[in-house]
């Protein structure tokens, strides 16, 4: 415990902890004096409020009071970590797995470089067909509620121990996206050799690839799904909708005539009863091993959320307990300070003794019909005082 | 002091101080409130989820594998057969030269009976016709307009020839038309000549669309002769072994539809087979084989689908077995708060 520091050992004591102990530092302040110690820290948390706006202009996150800090940690910080990296893992995933069937392809085509996709495919891919799920699981993906999250504060070590970005977990994903490309990869490849009709007509290079590339649309998006904890109506929209928008766009791609090969490649494969049966065997035996994975890992090898979800299973879910909320639940000692605050003349900066004159605040408390309480001081002189001829207190 | 000063007083201020309230407009998105629900895969739902598939994914799969099996196909190769055995040591020679004789007869049996229609393919190995260089070069709007004759960009080196000085360009250009198959097959059976119709072997998309029906052949393997010569006064969308030969394979071993047997193939017969043997493969150690197949709602003679579905559909029945052993053996009551990692190992909250 260090008191009567000035702001430069504030900041010393901040950079000791940081290098000599090597963990990762937050500091949180609200006066002028903590701006150094707030850049010293990792993270820097400002209480906007009484001392002014120095504090919270130098730090990394601003809040609006002392206690909303169990809430920045334990609820959104955890979230925070959670989300970035379901987002960074699913994008690492969603890549390989796209790639890697281009990859397994080249093999087949003497090593000269001919693509397996077209290039609208390729460049469209990252930008509308699997885009807007993951920006929805960043956005509002919660392992447990904000209640359950102060409940059980153990559940924070998950992000201090890196337990959702370990090697271990990448790798683990790296894995299924190989199994992934290599199931769709060669599914389609050995369905499509001969004839799928019973017209006995041939599929060409484009037929086979925008047949590869529909199950890897539907196979990503749905994988999304599953790495879900929490899925709201604006899940099944995005990835609804990117299904979609895949379908919409291969209907108009290959509708309307360009001098490449993908015109009506769709329309013959819609035309054929081997594009649903490669449709429904394709995502599932792909995403069969992650399902797998994921229930043998609930199972036998639980992450500390997964046992807090289940124990709360069957609550409702009362979110809106959770956050925090303004002004609609103060003590009446926080209303009776929130209020003389609000006081004209407590705007001051000027605190002390002079500023503090009971008049002064009496006669504003009176106007405002605020209960002020009596100084201590005040109370303390005006008992010795006694003796003396009492001047009106009223103005 | 009373508590109805107090409130009252609050009221009066707050109502005072609403106008300077810096509370964000509440909404259920921004605050992160939405209604959603939470999935747990618990083992009840991955043991339905598989019978579930098992259920689905079996029946599929014996449907496909039964289609297949039913399927008759004949499969012959002839590119080593076919040459002469005074040209056996020199291959090239003989497929090179204009005065060989190319034809060659074979004898297919039938070994089930094959319903009408047949289809007759040729099959093509260690031809790489998805090559970059080769894919690339074709020019689909020559193919489509005879107003877009000019346009060769990707042909090269078969785009245009020098006729009088003047550019002129191919139609169609590039090295997969160029290279366009030319062999040719005549059945009979019995000596009576079985009819293969050449019509509707290729997607009517590719027909009607992909191919003028006023562009013509222009001066179409006119320097070195890579394949198939074509007839100048058929139009584009009527030559369907070119249309078929365009599109390109996904695959070095590939097979393309040459045309149609329209009558039935009883057990046992024997069906003679005159090929024309034209089409050099033995330039790049190529293979060649003549198809007869029959196919069936989900196609030729795969067995892959059926299989695939099969097997998937066995794992998914044993996952659920396995798994229902395994939880027996190896139980987890669902939300034993004993099985936090802070109540395993208490002292666990001290280390990091």
């Amino acid at each position: 415990v260090c008191c009567r520091v000035s702001p430069l050992q504030k900041a010393q004591v901040t950079s000791l902890v940081k290098k000599g102990a090597r963990k990762i530092t937050l500091s949180i302040g609200d006066g002028a004096n903590d701006v150094s110690m707030i850049q010293a820290a990792h993270v820097g948390v400002g209480i906007s409020g009484l001392e002014g706006m120095q504090a919270v202009m130098a730090s990394d996150f601003a809040i609006a009071q002392f206690r909303f800090l169990t809430d920045l940690l334990l609820v959104h910080g955890r979230w925070s970590y959670l989300r970035i990296c379901k987002v960074v893992t699913y994008f690492f995933y969603k890549n390989l797995t796209f790639t890697l069937t281009q990859f397994w392809y080249t093999f087949q085509t003497g090593f000269s470089g001919q693509r397996f996709y077209d290039d609208w495919f390729q460049s469209l891919y990252n930008v509308i067909f699997t885009a807007l799920p993951v920006i929805m699981v960043g956005l509002f993906d919660k392992d447990v509620s904000a209640s359950l999250s102060k409940k059980y504060p153990e559940l924070y070590k998950e992000g201090i121990r890196n337990t959702f970005f370990k090697w271990r977990v990448v790798a683990t994903l790296a894995f299924f996206a190989l199994y992934q490309s290599l199931i769709v990869y060669n599914f389609v490849i050995a369905s499509s050799s001969i004839s799928v009709d019973s017209s006995g007509k041939m599929f060409g290079i484009w037929d086979v690839s925008t047949m590869a590339f529909n199950c890897i649309v539907v196979t990503v998006n749905l994988r999304l799904l599953m790495m879900c904890d929490t899925i709201t109506r604006w899940h099944h929209i995005s990835v609804g909708g990117s299904i979609l928008a895949w379908f919409v766009f291969i209907l108009l791609y290959s509708g309307v005539y360009t001098p490449r090969g993908i015109y009506s490649v769709f329309y013959v494969l819609i035309s054929t009863i081997y594009f649903y049966v490669i449709l429904l065997l394709v995502p599932v035996v792909a995403l069969f091993g992650d399902f797998l994975f994921q229930g043998v890992q609930r199972l036998f090898f639980p992450y500390d959320y997964q046992i807090v979800q289940e124990m709360h299973r069957h609550e409702p879910d009362g979110s809106s307990a959770g956050l925090l909320e303004i002004g609609n639940q103060l003590t009446p000692d926080e209303a009776r300070s929130f209020a003389v605050a609000q006081l004209p003349g407590e705007k001051s900066k000027h605190t002390g003794f002079a500023f503090d004159s009971p008049g002064y605040e009496s006669f504003f408390a009176s106007q405002a019909g605020v209960l002020a309480p009596q100084k201590p001081w005040d109370v303390a002189r005006r008992a010795s005082m006694r003796s003396r001829a009492k001047t009106p207190r009223k103005n | 002091m009373s508590p109805g000063a107090a409130e009252g007083g609050f009221e009066t201020s707050s109502a005072a101080t609403k106008k300077h309230s810096k509370k964000p407009k509440y909404s259920r998105f921004t605050q992160q409130e939405l209604p959603a629900c939470k999935p747990i895969l618990t083992p009840g739902w991955v043991i339905t989820a598989f019978i579930f598939i098992g259920i689905i994914f079996i029946p599929i799969g014996l449907a496909s594998l039964f289609a297949s099996e039913n399927v008759v196909e004949i499969a012959d190769r002839y590119d080593e057969d076919c040459v002469p055995s005074i040209y056996a040591s020199d291959t090239l020679a003989y497929i090179q030269s204009s005065q060989t004789n190319k034809s060659c007869t074979k004898t297919l049996t039938v070994p089930k009976k094959m319903k009408n229609p047949i289809y007759v393919y040729y099959q093509l190995d260690n031809f790489y016709q998805n090559h970059r260089r080769y894919v690339k070069s074709r020019s689909d709007k020559q193919l489509r307009s005879k107003a877009n004759e000019f346009e060769t960009k990707d042909c090269s080196p078969e785009a245009t020839v020098l006729v009088s000085n003047k550019e002129m360009p191919i139609v169609p250009c590039g090295l997969i038309a160029w290279s366009m198959f030319n062999d040719t097959y005549r059945f009979s059976l019995n000596d009576k000549a079985i009819q293969v119709n050449k019509k509707g072997i290729a997607w009517k998309s590719d027909r009607e669309y992909k191919f003028g029906s006023d562009v013509y052949p222009k001066k179409f393997q006119s320097g070195v002769i890579g394949g198939a010569k074509l007839d100048e006064n058929i139009p584009l969308s009527q030559q369907e072994d070119l249309i078929v030969w365009m599109r390109t394979a996904a695959l070095p071993k590939f097979r393309k539809l040459y045309g149609k047997i329209e009558v039935d193939l009883e057990a046992n017969e024997k069906i003679t087979v005159v090929i024309q043997n034209n089409y050099n493969t033995y330039s790049f150690r190529g293979k060649k084989t003549l198809i007869l197949s029959t196919t069936s709602w989900i196609g030729g003679k795969n067995d892959f689908l059926g299989i695939a579905y099969l097997t998937f559909g066995g794992l998914c029945l044993f996952m659920v077995i396995s798994f229902i052993f395994l939880y027996v053996v190896r139980p987890r009551p669902l939300g034993d708060p004993s099985y936090l990692s802070w109540n395993r190992n208490p002292d666990g909250l001290l280390l990091n």
